[in-house]
This record gives structure tokens, sequence and C-alpha cells, in this order.
């Protein structure tokens, strides 16, 4: 290789990043003037979520609070009734009642005991995109001592308030996992709902006891 | 080649055969039907008995191993080694890229193979993506989806863990694909590759613990939501390298036959593959 043309190369992989920062920066700025309800939802419920995570306060208080916040920002009723699909029509007026019940506290231990944990937690709104389901909020959750986790959220207004119905990790969806979840427990038990019912109240049990 | 393969297909044989298949419900009884075809877990016993020997394995070996190696090692040392394991994947991956018919990701594969390799040091650093390069994932699996093959009924591998039929073909291909695989046989070439793979699968294990242990916790049937998991991941993967990389309909053709060539291309990407 010629002097020349060796110092074309390593012209090129010097200007490289260059023009890769400047991509960068480039729909950052374009985007940058309008963020939609959904985006601003998001922030404001993240850096809520944030600062009880990282806050002051015994494990159970936090664990209180987060509970808490969980019914305000998530649409618990809408993801239980899809989560348990078409056993819907075959339960009970009862059981569909006692279903929503411990769903509800089953969803808000899930999701407190997972976070709870994550203390030192930052997070970035990338963007929101249309979908079917409604708007879909990207961002990048950031903890110590671990990769960082690209997560959306699935954003619907509910009655004139914006509520989170779907949470997508790195491609797989909380409600659709769920749903597959729970369908296994009872078609393993012949179709019978009453086997769901008893397999949450264990987990409920067993959660509590844990906290 | 064929002579080791003729011992597994023989004890995929026996395991069916001793295990048995599950029970499909009555085709009268629409919905569950449906449900069972959706399933698409026709060998679920025999999965199921895996996924416990799995476990056990798990517990016992695996997870221990894991949880010393999490606590030796730093963050930016097991992204260096999940880099230099990415990037010994590389070659394999942009053959898979070029038989898919995807130049870009194919392109970009290169890129980073001889950037990583070189200023990277073998691939322990990751300045490809520095420059641009980020790195697109595929296996024989994905290829052979991208060609329209059916996924194939799940399957659960002893070691593997969640697979299928079609995914399955990636685990020969993956050695036969390795930079390693023509070079001549050697004490040091034998074990750089068991060294190598071995931090592989912990270094792998050790980044999972917790979403691992946050699944077993919290599902009321961790197999049912492995097999979910796995599922959506690979779909997430194949639109991923959908979308990644676009072929663009040659701007030399007529007008007409052009339109007409992007909405099949539309039609396509909208019902997916």
């Amino acid at each position: 290789m010629t002097n020349c043309s060796r110092r074309v190369l390593l012209g090129a992989f010097a200007a490289l990043p260059g023009i890769s920062v400047l991509a960068d920066l480039m729909p950052a700025a374009a985007a940058a003037p309008q963020k939609s309800a959904a985006e601003q939802f998001i922030r404001q419920s993240g850096e809520r979520l944030v600062n009880i995570v990282n806050g002051p306060g015994s494990a159970s208080q936090k664990a209180h609070k987060l509970r808490v916040l969980v019914d305000e920002i998530v649409a618990v009723s809408q993801i239980g009734r899809f989560v348990l699909g078409r056993f819907w029509n075959v339960a009970t007026p009862e059981q569909r009642q006692q279903y929503m019940a411990l769903f509800h506290k089953l969803l808000a231990f899930n999701i407190t005991t997972q976070i709870r944990a994550y203390v030192g937690i930052t997070f970035q709104v990338l963007g929101a995109q249309n979908g079917p389901e409604g708007e879909t909020v990207s961002t990048v959750i950031n903890r110590p001592d671990h990769p960082p986790a690209n997560v959306q959220w699935v954003v619907q207004d509910i009655k004139g308030a914006l509520k989170i119905i779907d949470v997508v990790v790195e491609g797989t969806s909380l409600r659709i996992t769920e749903r597959s979840d729970y369908a296994s427990v009872i078609s393993d038990n012949g179709g019978q709902v009453a086997a769901l019912l008893e397999a949450m109240k264990n987990q409920l049990k067993r959660m509590e006891a844990n906290e | 080649m064929a002579n080791a393969i003729r011992p597994f297909l023989a004890l995929c044989g026996l395991c069916v055969s001793l295990v048995g298949c599950a029970t499909p419900p009555p085709k009268k009884d629409k919905l569950a039907y449906q449900a069972y075809q959706q399933q698409n877990d026709p060998l679920k016993p025999m999965n199921q008995a895996f996924y416990k020997v799995n476990n056990v394995l798990d517990t016992y070996i695996m997870l221990p191993v894991a949880e010393g190696y999490d606590r030796v090692t730093s963050q930016p040392f097991r992204n260096h080694v999940t880099d230099f394991m990415n990037n010994l994947s590389a070659p394999g991956q942009l053959l898979c890229f070029m038989a898919a018919g995807k130049p870009t990701d194919a392109g970009t594969t290169l890129v980073r193979f001889l950037v990583n390799s070189t200023i990277g040091m073998g691939g322990i650093f990751d300045p490809a993506s520095a420059l641009g390069y980020h790195r697109v994932y595929t296996d024989l699996g994905l290829t052979l989806a991208g060609y329209g093959v059916p996924p194939g009924p799940y399957l659960y591998l002893p070691l593997f863990g969640p697979s299928g039929l079609r995914d399955a073909t990636s685990i020969p291909a993956d050695v036969v694909l390795s930079p390693t695989f023509p070079a001549p046989g050697s004490t040091a070439l034998t074990a750089f590759n068991i060294s190598s793979n071995a931090l592989n699968l912990v270094n792998l294990r050790a980044e999972l613990i917790g979403p691992i242990k946050n699944i077993k916790e919290t599902a009321l049937d961790p197999y049912a939501t492995f097999r979910s998991l796995y599922r959506q991941h690979r779909a997430s993967e194949l639109h991923t390298i959908n979308v990644s990389n676009v072929p663009t309909v040659p701007a030399w053709y007529p007008p007409a036959e052009r339109r007409a060539m992007q909405k099949a291309l539309d039609a396509k990407y909208r019902r997916g593959f």
C-alpha cells in the first residue's frame, strides 16, 4: 500500500466517529421541539418511580409507595382482562371478580419486587411512536453493574387518563408472556379457571411471606 | 459430520418414544384445539423432562459457578468477554447474512469483524460500534426463517435450553462456521475451544442471574413462561433483521414495475415473516 492511500484510509477512520456523532445529533435536534403526551407521561412516571427507589425509607415503605404508584399509572384491569384471554368467557362472575382482585395484588407485587432491588437506577426517554395498541414510548434503563436495557412502554388513553397497558423488554411483551403463563396453568388442569385462582393464591402467599 | 448426527437423532427418537407426545384436545373443542396448535409444543412431556434435568444442573452447577464469576468480575470485564465471543461468531453470521440475501447486514458484519479483530485486539474491544457499525444478530435458524421455513415444534434441549426444530440447526452450524473449525487440530486449539466455550457459557449465565431468578419467582408456570419468552425473543430478532436491512427496489426499473414491486414488498413487511 502506498503512503498516500494509507493516509486516505486513516483519514477515513478518523472522520467516521465524527460523522456518526453528527448523525446522532441531527435527529435529536429535529425531534426536540415536539414531545407527545405519552412521552411526557412516561418521563414523569419514571421520575416518580426512580425517586421512590433511590429515595429514603425502609424496604416495606418503598414497596407500599411503589404499589400506590403502580395502581395510578398502570391499567391493571385492562391487562388482567387481556391476560385471562379466552378463559374470561368460561369464568363465572364470582371467579372473574376473584381473579381481578388476585391479579391486581400479584401484578403490584411482581413489579415492586423487581424494581425495589434496582437502587441507583436511571432512565432516558428516547422517543415515541404510534402503534396499533396505542403510543409506544422507548426508554433505556441503566443500572449500576448491569448492561443497559431497552424497554418500551405501551401507553393508552383510558377514560381520559394515560395509562401503561404493556411493557416490552428486549422484544418480549409482559402481558403476552403472562397470558401464556396463565393459559398453561388452566390447560394443564383440564380448562379449570379455579386451578388458576388456586395457583395465584399460593403465589401471593409466597410473595407476602418473602417481603 | 453425518456420523456425529446419527447418535443424536437416535437419542431424540429414544426420548420421544420413552416419554411420549402430548395429547391434543378433541377437534370439536375449537378454541382449545386452536390454542394447542398455537402452543406448538407436541413434545411437551419430553421437553418438560429435559427442563427438569436442566433445572437441577443449573441449580447445583451453573448458577453457583456463575455467581462466583459474577462476584470476581466487573461489568466492563464481562462486556469484553461478550465482545470477544461475538467477534468469534462474526464469520458464521457473515455467511448467514449472505445466504439470507442481506447485503447491508453482511457488509456491516464483515467490517465489524475486520475492525474488531485488528484495532479491537482480537475482538476484546468493540471499536466498530463506535464507528457506527452496530451489531446485528443472526444465525442459521433465522436465515431459514427468512426462506419461509416454519419454526417446527418447540424443543427444550438438554444443556442448550429453549429451541425449536428449525432453530436447533444453529447449534451444529455454529460449530462448523466457527473460525477455529477449519484450523488443523492441535492440543492448543482444543484447549482454546473448550475454555472459550466454557467462559462464554458462564459469562452468559452470569448476565442472566437476575432475569432468570425473577421469572422463576414470579411465574406460575416457569416452563410455559420460558417458552413464550423464547418465541417472542426470536420473533423480535427476526423483525430486527428485516427492518435493519430494507432491500430497495432498483432505480432503473420502469416506474409501473417499481410501484408494483414496492407494494408487494410493503405488504410482505406488514404481514411479517
